[in-house]
């Protein structure tokens, strides 16, 4: 089974990032093959839609599982729609093996809503940017 | 009819209230105004002129992809094409479009080699015009002299560049209707798209701005902008009499901005600002 973390770094030994669609680098760990490929995130500096391009690299990869640091709402509709479980970590100043020990221990859980509403443009306060009316 | 545009980079500068008390000014020169409220995903000088927006007079419409599932042979053309990453495809399904994130830019109905995506019209924004002016029992409905044109959007689309210029493209056909003299665009603070759209072409345009450190940084940004849309500018300094004015009086001397006017902080226009009663206001 193929697991993505999001990573600030090329290897496993790097820390770990908390953002999805503007993390620096995709970690894919294979855990049959016991092999982890690392994978540029071209996404980062997108325009608009950052998360839901991540969210198809990582479909596109063929993994099963994320795991990151917060998700927003259209990336963490599009995994589902896709049948891609997402695990958040709270404990952000680990490296991804860490992490990945974490999950192998379950102590991680699984997300069942959004953890905020989005990183990107909208600077997590949705686009109405916080205003009211 | 002279078009000018009141912005500022900044948010909560006063760009509205000064829109409201240039109109005030050119009022009491006997000119007729018709103010375009061009923020339109927060439209606030009705309330600003204690108005309600009530029916629209026009609505707004944009254009979104909708999948023949049919038709779709999931190439994943329009995915990997779209520039607002607004399509996603799971590994065993069709393309979902995500109408949040998509600007109806076109590409992917034009791209589509299979003719699989058709096009779906959807309300994304409104138009209301409002009187302003004296009650209309004072005065016959012609002599009114002010008019407020707002847009605002559904918040169906996080892109609202198109929903300001069809705002602005309505008020100026608007304002040479009843010959107005001025048009005033009040536009959304930022660059971004939505300020860029009410600010192409206009005749003057006022950068509002307050001395504060905020305040120096983002005039910064406006006048580069204003400069690249080769839009005359001056600069209103509100609450001029507080904070630093230094780092403004030097960014207005490197860009060679007059300042035109400034606004001492004055409790009167806060507690007509927010009683609504900004329209008897002459101050300028």
């Amino acid at each position: 089974m193929k697991i993505c973390i999001t990573s600030s770094g090329r290897s496993l030994d790097s820390l770990m990032s908390p953002r999805f669609g503007r993390c620096p680098f995709l970690l894919v760990v294979d855990t049959e093959r016991q092999k982890a490929d690392a994978i540029e995130n071209k996404n980062a500096s997108a325009a608009r839609g950052a998360g839901v391009a991540t969210a198809q690299t990582v479909s596109d990869q063929g993994c099963k599982i994320v795991i990151t640091g917060n998700i927003g709402p259209h990336a963490f509709s599009v995994l589902n729609a896709a049948g891609i479980k997402v695990f958040i970590t709270e404990a952000l100043a680990k490296t991804c093996e860490e992490t990945l020990r974490d999950y192998n221990n379950g102590k991680l859980s699984e997300a069942s809503a959004p953890t905020g509403r989005g990183f990107g443009r909208g600077r997590g306060r949705g686009w109405r940017r916080g205003r009211k009316n | 009819m002279k078009t000018i545009a009141v912005t500022g980079g900044k948010g909560g500068t006063g760009k509205s209230t000064v829109s409201i008390l240039l109109a005030n000014k050119l009022r009491s020169e006997g000119k007729k105004i018709v103010l375009c409220d061009c923020d339109v995903e927060c439209p606030n000088d009705h309330l600003l002129l204690g108005q309600k927006l009530k029916d629209p007079v026009e609505k707004v419409y944009a254009k979104f992809p909708k999948l023949n599932k049919e038709k779709c042979r999931r190439c994943g053309l329009c995915v990997q094409n779209c520039r607002s990453n607004a399509i996603f495809m799971p590994p065993n399904g069709y393309p979902v479009f995500l109408h949040e994130l998509c600007s109806g830019c076109g590409l992917c109905w034009n791209l589509c080699p299979h003719k699989a995506i058709n096009i779906e019209k959807k309300v994304v924004g409104e138009i209301f015009t409002t009187s302003v002016g004296l009650p209309f029992y004072h005065t016959p409905v012609r002599q009114i002299r002010n008019f407020l044109v707002s847009g605002r959007s559904a918040g169906i689309v996080e892109e609202t560049g198109p929903i300001v210029s069809k705002t602005r493209k309505f008020a100026e056909e608007f304002a040479k209707k009843v010959k107005a003299d001025y048009l005033l665009l009040d536009t959304a603070p930022g660059t971004h798209c939505s300020v860029i759209r009410a600010l192409i072409d206009v005749d003057l345009a006022f950068a509002v701005t307050e001395p504060t450190p905020l305040g120096a940084h983002d005039l910064k940004l406006i006048l580069k902008l204003l400069k690249k849309l080769k839009v005359p500018t001056k600069i209103i300094l509100n609450q001029a009499n507080l904070g630093n004015r230094q780092p403004i009086d030097k960014i207005a001397k490197d860009f060679g901005v007059k300042i035109e006017f400034e606004i001492p902080y004055s409790e009167e226009l806060i507690k007509a600002y927010s009683r609504g009663k900004l329209e008897g206001i002459n101050i300028l």
